[in-house]
């Protein structure tokens, strides 16, 4: 009797069985729902032979291979931007250092994301080295460097596993002397040969989406979270001041912000600095996202049972003690959704720096269609590209915080 | 009619008048009594008489408006460095435990020991597994709260307050929060402490561990003391009438 019982009842009994039963239970299980699955599906299928049919028949890509490496850095390589020398090799050396330090993170972690993303994109450059452009529009020393990124990967993997170069705190230390390497590189520095300045008015392409994003993403999360402790504060004057910031960054559109940065930003520096656009831009941009950022980690914060910070203050932690490790890295936990989301938001919104005349990866598109009469009814080519491409750097954010959320799920339920 | 019994060693607590407002609110009547060196002190009362008020102006998580409070010689003030002087001397038990789910038990314990008192981590880590020893539960060190069971979180709770050696060990409600069956492991502990010569002031509806463990029992109606009076007598002999009327609900 008990063997029977066991066998009978131990497990949880199927209620369904195979793809038939599964599609009567899920797609057909009413009328209704019979009604939903044929419409919807009637749909998507019409849908997808459009799509697969313009996509693999009509669609005219020659548009894409046609503006090719200005996707990537706009007019920074012509012979206006760059006095008549090859400066190609200066936006390269900075993806060289970017596959170095992702190897470095995969040494670190040890495989996870970072194996992946090093990698995919090690595997990438690579493969973007044998694109069959002639040899005139895409140079040897390109693609040299381009295969470059593959090794780079390598030696960063072997420096972090080897060398006591290999910990988190010292490769964010030099991840942040890289991005400031690359940025010099950009802009050149006068009387350096081989160096002639580039304006930043030419840099442009993906490069400057990726500049801005990088600047805004790094600098807005700690910003976010002074201000959001600021609006908590007891102090009268640092709360005040915390939420006019908020409120007058968060009501104003970004567009607005954008244009009144070319007359407002330069008033809160001396006369005569030199505040390229590029920067005026990044500004606006970072202050325009910790403003939402530093709502999104106080909701988590207002989220926090008070239980906590009373258990930290009753074991005698001061006050700043008990923000930095038992509130905080609460708070922050429980918004990541919300913060990677203002991290994805900030990247797309880089493409809103056109209202100040620079050509990121989209404007230079756009420029480039209405300029070429040859191309001009191929605008739904560059678009899907340019949403492929976009679509493809807001979800690998999404994927690592992801990652991240379950990395940090541990023991949470 | 209430007998104000003094407290029989020197005392360590001296509260003197003690008012508390929430809003309109009057939470605190002006609450005098103290506390001896290595005295158990249980508190009852029905909901809402000010009893986790009262033992939260304690350690300043509550803030009192009028009347003083005296923690082992240091008066109560809005000078922080005495808050935080009475508070590495009087540890806190919650009735919702409040460990600090991103940490793990052993973190959990640690973290004051290191960050307070400047423990090294090889310190405060012997010290930690010597008190979860002590509550019972050695083997959860390297969890997460979240994976323990009430009667465990609480246990790992009392652990972390005796980490930073204190004085005095205070219980608001300790065992309000728990599924019967693990009411017990934690009363084991607190027990336990009480042998050990800690003073301890107890917030608690448990009548059974009041009378095996308390040196006096104060109860607590409208924001004031109403009977104070040591177990036998509290239980036998209540002379307050709120206290009898008391007694009769929770005793039946």
């Amino acid at each position: 009797m008990t063997a029977s019982y066991n066998d009978t009842l131990a497990r949880p009994p199927r209620v369904t069985t195979g793809a038939a039963g599964w599609a009567r239970e899920n797609l057909f299980g009413t009328w209704c729902d019979a009604l939903l699955t044929v419409i919807c599906g009637t749909a998507l299928a019409l849908g997808l032979w459009f799509g697969l049919g313009w996509v693999l028949g009509d669609a005219e890509w020659s548009v894409i291979s046609a503006l090719g490496g200005r996707f990537v850095i706009g007019k920074y390589n012509t012979v206006a931007a760059c006095a008549g020398q090859d400066c190609f090799w200066r936006p390269q050396a900075g993806l060289i250092m970017v596959a170095a330090l992702l190897g470095m993170a995969w040494g670190i972690a040890g495989g996870g994301t970072a194996r992946v993303a090093a990698i995919v994109l090690a595997v990438a450059a690579s493969a973007f080295a044998f694109l069959p452009y002639s040899l005139n529009e895409m140079g040897l020393d390109v693609r040299l460097l381009l295969l470059a990124c593959a090794p780079a990967t390598a030696i960063g993997w072997a420096v972090a596993t080897y060398t006591p170069l290999g910990t988190p705190l010292r490769l964010a230390i030099l991840s942040v002397a890289a991005f400031v390497l690359t940025l010099v590189l950009l802009r050149g520095l006068s009387g350096v040969p081989g160096l002639q300045p580039v304006s930043v008015n030419d840099w442009g392409g993906l490069m400057l989406n990726l500049i801005l994003a990088v600047i805004g993403i790094t600098l807005c999360l700690p910003i976010g979270i002074a201000l959001a402790l600021g609006r908590r504060s007891g102090l009268p004057v640092v709360k005040v001041i915390c939420i006019v910031f908020i409120e007058v960054f968060r009501g104003v559109p970004l567009i607005t912000l954008l244009f009144m940065s070319q007359t407002l930003v330069p008033l809160a520096f001396p006369e005569n600095f030199p505040l390229n656009s590029l920067s005026r831009a990044a500004i606006i941009i970072t202050l325009f996202s910790s403003a939402y950022m530093a709502e999104n980690i106080r909701g988590g914060l207002q989220a926090l049972h008070p239980g906590q910070a009373e258990a930290a203050r009753a074991l005698g932690l001061p006050g700043w003690q008990t923000t930095l490790l038992i509130s905080l890295p609460q708070a922050i936990r429980n918004v990541i959704p919300a913060i990677v989301g203002q991290f994805i938001s900030l990247f797309k919104d880089t493409t809103l720096v056109y209202i100040i005349s620079m050509l990121d990866i989209v404007e230079i598109g756009r420029a480039f269609i209405s300029s070429n009469l040859e191309f001009q009814d191929n605008p739904r080519e560059l678009f899907v590209f340019l949403a492929i491409v976009f679509w493809i750097f807001t979800y690998s954010m999404s994927y690592v915080s992801k990652r991240v959320e379950h990395h940090l799920g541990v023991g949470q339920r | 009619m209430t007998e104000i019994r003094e407290a029989t060693t020197e005392p360590i607590i001296v509260c003197r008048d003690v008012h508390k407002w929430f809003g309109d609110f009057h939470a605190l009547k002006g609450v005098t009594t103290s506390v001896g060196r290595g005295e158990k002190v249980v508190i009852l009362g029905p909901s809402g008489s000010g009893k986790s008020t009262f033992i939260r102006t304690i350690n300043r998580l509550e803030q009192h408006q009028r009347g003083n409070i005296v923690v082992d010689d240091i008066e109560l003030t809005n000078d922080v460095r005495n808050i935080d002087a009475i508070r590495r001397e009087v540890g806190m038990v919650f009735q919702s435990f409040n460990l600090f789910p991103h940490l793990t038990v052993m973190s959990n314990i640690t973290l004051a020991p290191m960050k307070v008192r400047k423990w090294p981590r090889a310190q405060a880590e012997e010290a930690a597994i010597a008190f979860l020893e002590r509550v019972g539960i050695p083997e959860q060190a390297d969890k997460y709260p979240a994976e323990l069971s009430g009667g465990q979180q609480q246990r790992v709770a009392i652990a972390r307050a005796l980490a930073m050696q204190p004085k005095i060990m205070l219980f608001d409600e300790p065992t309000s929060a728990l599924d019967p069956e693990m009411i017990k492991e934690v009363l084991d502990v607190m027990r336990e402490l009480a042998t050990s010569g800690m003073t301890m002031i107890i917030v608690t509806h448990e009548v059974g561990f009041a009378k095996e463990v308390a040196d006096r029992v104060i109860m607590f109606d409208e924001g004031n003391i109403v009977e104070e009076a040591p177990p036998n007598d509290f239980f036998n002999n209540p002379q307050h009438e709120r206290a009898q009327m008391f007694l009769s609900q929770i005793l039946d």
